[in-house]
């Protein structure tokens, strides 16, 4: 979430009329988190498993109507992030060698397990994104605080989304002064300079958290948000979910076939 | 609404570093009262609107909110009573949408449902936001005016009885400043202005309090302190630019 901070509305495509926007919010996180563990904790190797469940969220893809670039490019930057640090599965000690240069060997086992948990959070991402492309986050945070996650969680949750907006505001008006003084003239100065501003970033939002929490004070806050009215779910909630919940049962019967 | 909305005893507050921002205040506030608090930078003005809110508990002396004292157990009946402008919206506003916004204090006083919506609904409309067009807007994509309004409003919504305003008519163009004007004009509420800018204080409040170096140095008519331009200018202040030439045109200015 915190990677899409240029583009800064993330809901791009929540105003879309479609059967999966017509859920409530905390049905679509249930269903989100529900294909997530099913993709998640199918042990390395499953394919069958993993294919049942990308036909699955494909489907949600076209029935949600996301705009594909999007979703394609925000699971694109998200992936390249966490594929350097997957990188480091390929390279393992037990399974036939395929390749070895020096102490540095690819085997069997290493291509599985990095063949497996990179599928595995494609198509988390994958379903993620859609959940994220498709609902607004106040929704988002609502709903999770009616499945019960602690409220305190949610309010920080609350607070970095909303301070996103506002640290980049503060970092560009730095830059923008910098700029304007022409202070990024040579790359060395701009490496001083870029690391002054953080520094300063951290203080200017430290001042500016403690006003922000003064002025939530003012108006009656006493440790935690106020929770809104939950919105009630209908037949249609209760369809998604069990059709969630049939997707993952079927995901895993392929696998207890395969065992 | 009480009929003395706010009184101050012997109120003294010193900075965890021992300065002195606050010494010996003595004051009372009328109910429907409308007070303007002038004073230098640093004279100690956000430190005493602190105080009314409850957001400094007083180190000596009393302040006295209705019949409540200010003290940690009173605290959410005197915060449902003051409400509180802060002078940058940019620290008042911080959930996602302006709606949210606007109902988090009334939510925090415990409503829900339509009475919520009803209370938002008429908070907006008296700042002169339309709900349809600012219920779903982010709070970081409005201009200066629309978010000193959308803060007034959050405010606004918790129906206090005393509304305290830091600096309204800060980083505010002259038409938004004139509508704020207006607005503030028209509430039936307490209000108490801190403010450097005169020619506001002139126009809305009977009553000026100044400030300097902690301490009340006037307390009296507006009218008699801004025509008093050795007093204003010895407290680091300058007569309203109403005041300061008698012709409105330059070419109405008395030939040299």
């Amino acid at each position: 979430m915190l990677l899409h901070i240029g583009a800064f509305r993330l809901d791009v495509d929540s105003e879309r009329r479609s059967p999966w926007h017509d859920l409530i919010p905390s049905t679509r996180v249930l269903c989100t988190v529900l294909m997530v563990f099913a993709i998640a904790l199918t042990p390395n190797g499953h394919w069958k498993t993993w294919g049942i469940y990308g036909l699955g969220i494909i489907t949600l893809a076209l029935f949600s109507q996301v705009t594909f670039g999007s979703l394609a490019k925000r699971v694109g930057v998200e992936f390249s992030f966490i594929g350097v640090v997957l990188l480091g599965t390929l390279f393992q000690r037990s399974g036939e060698v395929i390749w070895q240069w020096g102490w540095l060997q690819v085997t069997t086992v290493g291509l599985t397990t990095l063949g497996s948990v990179a599928l595995k959070m494609l198509l988390s991402l994958t379903m993620v994104n859609i959940l994220i492309l498709t609902t607004p986050i106040p929704a988002l945070l609502q709903a999770i605080s009616t499945l019960r996650v602690p409220p305190l969680l949610v309010a920080i949750m609350a607070s970095m989304y909303r301070y996103i907006a506002v640290l980049t505001d503060e970092f560009q008006s730095m830059r923008r002064a910098a700029l304007s003084r022409n202070l990024m003239n040579s790359r060395k100065t701009q490496r001083l300079v870029i690391g002054n501003m953080f520094g300063s970033l951290f203080i200017r939002t430290y001042d500016r958290g403690e006003r922000v929490h003064q002025a939530m004070l003012a108006r009656g806050y006493t440790g935690l948000f106020p929770q809104a009215e939950i919105p009630k779910g209908s037949w249609r909630d209760g369809i998604a979910i069990t059709g969630f919940a049939t997707l993952a049962i079927v995901g895993q019967l392929f696998y207890i076939q395969g065992r | 609404m009480h009929h003395n909305p706010i009184t101050i005893e012997n109120l003294s507050y010193a900075y965890p570093d021992g300065t002195e921002a606050l010494h010996q205040i003595d004051l009372s506030i009328h109910a429907t009262e409308r007070v303007a608090l002038v004073g230098a930078n640093g004279s100690g003005k956000s430190t005493l609107l602190q105080h009314f809110n409850g957001l400094i508990i007083p180190q000596q002396g009393t302040v006295t909110v209705g019949e409540l004292p200010i003290a940690p157990q009173t605290l959410t009946k005197i915060r449902n009573f003051v409400g509180l402008v802060f002078q940058n919206p940019d620290d008042q506003l911080f959930m996602p949408t302006v709606w949210e916004d606007i109902t988090f204090g009334p939510m925090n006083q415990g409503l829900r449902g339509g009475c919520l919506v009803d209370r938002a609904f008429v908070a907006m409309q008296s700042v002169g936001l339309d709900p349809n067009i600012y219920s779903t807007r982010s709070a970081n994509n409005l201009s200066g005016g629309e978010k000193k309004r959308v803060a007034i409003a959050g405010v606004l919504a918790m129906q206090p009885q005393i509304l305290i305003l830091d600096e309204p008519s800060a980083q505010l163009d002259p038409r938004s400043r004139r509508q704020l004007i207006h607005l503030l004009d028209s509430l039936p509420l307490t209000q108490l202005i801190a403010t450097h800018d005169l020619d506001l204080a002139l126009e809305l409040c009977d009553r000026t309090i100044v400030l300097n170096h902690g301490q009340i140095v006037y307390d009296g008519q507006t009218e008699r302190i801004m025509s008093n331009a050795d007093l204003l200018e010895e407290y680091a202040l300058e007569m309203p630019l109403s005041y300061s030439r008698p012709y409105c045109l330059l070419d109405h200015a008395p030939a040299a």
